[in-house]
């Protein structure tokens, strides 16, 4: 909880201190409610800053967030049977934590379960909603010295980097 | 300004289709009881790192990667993670120490003059060939950045010289409308160059009185 309120609040700061549009708090919270991805909520501030085309944003999307493609592989099975909306609900709410947890939630009871990753994503969703709204009113509020912000970008990658390599290596050797 | 939020919200827009389009994959492809193969799980383990492996590089793009702070960071933030064990203070250490370093070695990082624009000396030029900025060719879509990049003011004139064999107006002005006004230099001038009498080629801004079809029609200043 603690980690998305604060990186939702990093990328609302960085947000709000290279995007100048009015309402930049809301627009920071649309961001995190809609794509509820932290790295490209860091990731696509620099291309609308420099108001890149659409469709070197949407390029940018789909490689950053290739990996989602995958996640829901495992959950094909499990959430068979979910009403629709429901079910929109949890694959629109499978970011990187979400999935972690739902991955390794050991509830048998099917209905159980759902209900499970339903409030994991519900959470997280709020946390970094707020996390984001809180970051970019600060931002825009507070001389935040933002200069060099831009590495918090550059910092995840690096940890879900060294994750995965660690995660590699464990699993061969 | 509406101009400027509508992009932000069509972006925003964009970020979520096609984010949601590849979470909901997996379930479009085997939603109806198909068959996965088995190559998706060997896959799963080794695209990602050399996605993010080339996120890394990419996201250097917007930093000082010229100057050592970013590799200094980078080591730190890998440091931190594995000493904690916790990403948020990898990421934190790391880009409190960027951070810190690129503030307090800012001096150090030897800072070009902001070149002037003038009409002896524009920045851009328009011919029959295509842009050019300073003298290198480009596309318009770089002109942008070129000018963020060199540090060339919003605030003063901006010239732009045409060659005098160019008169596709209609294509100077979406130039102009698309790529210099939208990116905040709205203060623009077109520079016509004049062979002198000496026969060298000068440069001469169009006296100020002669008004052309396509020059700056915006309120300069508020």
């Amino acid at each position: 909880m603690i980690g998305y309120v604060t990186m939702g609040f990093a990328a609302g700061v960085l947000f709000s201190a290279k995007i100048d549009v009015p309402c930049a708090a809301l627009f920071s919270a649309l961001l995190a409610a809609s794509c509820l991805s932290g790295t490209l909520s860091f990731a696509i501030v620099p291309p609308i800053a420099s108001s890149a085309g659409l469709g070197e944003i949407a390029l940018l999307t789909l490689a950053i967030n290739f990996r989602y493609a995958l996640y829901g592989v495992p959950m094909v099975d499990r959430w068979r049977g979910v009403p629709l909306l429901r079910k929109w609900f949890l694959i629109h709410a499978l970011s990187d934590e979400i999935f972690a947890l739902n991955v390794s939630c050991r509830i048998r009871r099917p209905e159980t379960n759902v209900l499970y990753c339903t409030c994991n994503g519900v959470f997280c969703l709020a946390y970094w909603v707020a996390g984001s709204t809180l970051g970019a009113m600060a931002g825009k509020a507070l001389p935040i010295p933002s200069k060099g912000i831009e590495f918090a970008m550059t910092a995840l990658f690096m940890v879900i980097f060294t994750e995965q390599m660690k995660g590699l290596f464990l699993k061969n050797g | 300004m509406a101009e400027k939020v509508l992009y932000v919200f069509s972006a925003i827009a964009v970020g979520w289709a096609v984010t949601f389009l590849l979470r909901a994959l997996p379930f479009l492809v085997f939603g109806s009881g198909g068959e996965k193969p088995r190559w998706l799980g060997r896959i799963d383990g080794f695209i990602s790192p050399v996605i993010i492996g080339g996120l890394i590089v990419y996201s250097f793009s917007s930093l000082e990667w010229r100057t050592p702070w970013p590799y200094v960071a980078l080591a730190a933030t890998v440091a931190a993670y594995l000493a904690f064990r916790n990403s948020l203070a990898g990421i934190i250490a790391g880009t409190a120490l960027y951070m810190a370093l690129l503030s307090l070695a800012g001096c150090m990082v030897p800072v070009e003059a902001a070149p002037e624009s003038s009409a002896r000396n524009p920045p851009v030029r328009v011919g029959r060939s295509g842009i050019a900025f300073r003298g290198r060719h480009v596309v318009p879509d770089d002109v942008p950045r070129l000018l963020e990049k060199h540090g060339y003011s919003r605030e003063k004139p901006l010239h732009i010289l045409v060659d005098d064999d160019y008169d596709d107006k209609r294509a100077l002005w979406v130039f102009k409308h698309n790529y210099i006004d939208r990116a905040g230099y709205t203060k623009s001038v077109w520079v016509h160059s004049q062979k002198g009498a000496s026969g060298t080629v000068g440069i001469l801004p169009k006296a100020d009185g002669v008004k052309m079809p396509y020059q700056n029609t915006r309120s300069r200043g508020r």
